[in-house]
């Protein structure tokens, strides 16, 4: 095996794995830490593609940017959509089945508005540095090593900001009050009460900003790779397989788990052929089942 | 400034089971009051009425913190915390999955005790030297006693002006019980707190109490207004002395 396609798997790898933190975080507090299986969190993704598309295409906006434009939308959207999950289903203690029948509607409802509006071609987004690598987006391909000059903008730069949303994800959950808050609803909704935390608003907010992280993964997507409103499906085992590696309500655990299946991925591919990169999410997901139950960083 | 809590006339209970019937009981400006009963009378569920997770059917229950009058039948019950009462619930209820410190600073988590965590943090430690060395450790992975402690130091960060604590004593070993019992009388003499405390423990709890009351079948069956009064009555021989 080639030495220089080994390591150059592994560098796609690892950025591959950033960009699926970010696609993942939102999951990683819904169900990891919030007890709340909210699949259709893909399709809140697509539709974060889709207005990074329609700011790009219609005002020339970096997705990026626009990603960050539609923070406070998703964030209030997020609100709302768990305003009606609490009142139809966690209220009533029917959380469990019903809820996941919610979320499926969600996602068909989403997906199928936005086939309705736009149609099943794939949209994509342009901004300089797209089709570029690092050293002709710095105009330092000569100085700097080959490797890294190399490295394609198109990943790197939702690899870098994903790790960025991910630090700022951290401070928020371990440093403040809300976030701590966040970590302890699940375990015990009454002990928080006597904290004196309204434990619904928590859940609110946590919630909110699971489906605000979903409009930056959009942005990111898009970036990577042309989207149609049905790519979201690709994702739902992959979120959940790197959710359950590693560990539940862990978020460092979820960015170690991303990198971890991006580099598996992206060496099953680069030497086995793409079509069995799917099948690795599964297969590390059946394997930490079996040997670890609680994940990588699972408490 | 005077801090009581006054309970009168109450009943209370879940669905069809009644529990409570006409419960009047008041403890404040201070003192340590003791509410002793066997398992299965009412000590929970008056502790639950009080903080708002059961609701009383009838009877009022009156809260005066700093000079003001607040009505907590209705209210809910993080609104009651914010006010000043802290309780420290049967079978303690931690974050397990949490460490020692995530619990405490929760128990900073209402804005009056926002602004004086650093303080209450240090005094937890200093009070209870075991959570300092245990401070990154998940909660869920303590002895009974250390949970008892980080419990009642979480109460303690919220930075009540009453304090409610129910059966301190359950799920410890006897000279545990007459450790967490002592802590509380340090804890209270130093915060000046008014505390309710609801304990099956007689000879313990009623080695700090000012005075207290005694339960039976949901009814208060005996009101002792003084520790001696509560030490030398027969219903209380009857009761824990088997007399």
């Amino acid at each position: 095996m080639p030495f220089d396609l080994l390591v150059s798997a592994l560098v796609a790898g690892v950025l591959l794995g950033g960009f699926y933190a970010a696609v993942t975080v939102g999951i990683s507090i819904a169900f990891g830490i919030l007890d709340i299986v909210n699949i259709a969190h893909p399709a809140f993704i697509i539709l974060g593609s889709y207005i990074a598309y329609i700011l790009n295409a219609q005002f020339g906006i970096d997705p990026v940017i626009a990603g960050i434009i539609a923070l406070p939308a998703f964030y209030v959207l997020g609100a709302a959509v768990y305003q009606v999950y609490y009142v139809s289903f966690e209220k009533r203690g029917k959380e469990a089945l019903s809820g996941l029948a919610f979320f499926f509607g969600l996602l068909f409802i989403t997906e199928v508005l936005l086939i309705l509006q736009f149609g099943v071609d794939y949209r994509y987004v342009q901004a300089g540095y797209i089709d570029n690598n690092l050293g002709k987006f710095l105009g330092l391909s000569q100085s700097l090593p080959k490797l890294i000059a190399e490295l394609p903008m198109r990943m790197l730069v939702p690899c870098v900001m994903s790790i960025l949303m991910f630090g700022v994800l951290l401070i928020v959950i371990k440093r403040t009050f809300i976030g701590r808050a966040i970590m302890a609803v699940s375990q015990d909704a009454l002990a928080l009460q006597l904290m004196g935390a309204d434990p619904v608003r928590i859940k609110r907010i946590a919630f909110a900003i699971s489906i605000a992280t979903a409009a930056m993964a959009g942005a990111f997507l898009i970036i990577i790779q042309p989207v149609e409103p049905s790519v979201g499906r690709e994702y739902i085992g992959r979120v959940f397989a790197i959710c359950v590696l590693g560990g539940m309500g862990s978020l460092t655990g979820t960015l170690i788990a991303a990198v971890l299946l991006g580099v598996a991925e992206s060496l099953t591919a680069t030497f086995y052929g793409p079509s069995w990169a799917p099948a690795v999410s599964f297969g590390l997901l059946l394997l930490t089942l079996a040997f670890r139950p609680s994940g990588i960083m699972g408490r | 400034m005077a801090n009581s809590i006054t309970v009168a006339g109450i009943n209370a209970g879940y669905g069809q089971v009644h529990v409570l019937e006409d419960v009047s009981l008041t403890a404040g400006g201070g003192e340590t009051v003791v509410l002793l009963g066997t398992n299965g009378n009412g000590k929970s569920t008056l502790m639950k009425s009080i903080m708002g997770i059961v609701q009383p059917s009838a009877g009022s229950i009156i809260a005066e913190i700093d000079g003001e009058k607040h009505n907590l039948v209705g209210m809910a019950t993080e609104a009651i915390v914010d006010l000043g009462i802290a309780l420290v619930p049967e079978g303690r209820r931690l974050f397990p999955r949490l460490t020692v410190e995530e619990n405490l600073l929760l128990g900073g988590f209402r804005p009056k005790a926002r602004a004086e965590i650093g303080n209450n943090l240090e005094f937890s430690y200093e009070c209870f030297p075991r959570l300092a060395e245990r401070k990154s450790q998940l909660a869920g992975s303590m002895s009974g006693g250390e949970q008892q402690m980080l419990a009642l130091a979480r109460a303690l960060m919220l930075s009540p002006r009453i304090l409610l604590i129910d059966e301190p004593s359950v799920g410890l070993a006897p000279v545990l019980v007459s450790r967490t019992i002592d802590k509380i009388k340090e804890l209270k003499d130093r915060y000046s707190l008014t505390v309710l405390m609801a304990e099956q423990n007689f000879a313990q709890a009623s080695r700090i109490a000012d005075r207290g009351y005694v339960i039976v079948h949901g009814k208060i069956a005996f009101e002792g207004k003084s520790a001696h009064e509560l030490n030398n009555n027969d219903l209380i021989r009857k009761l824990y002395m088997g007399l």
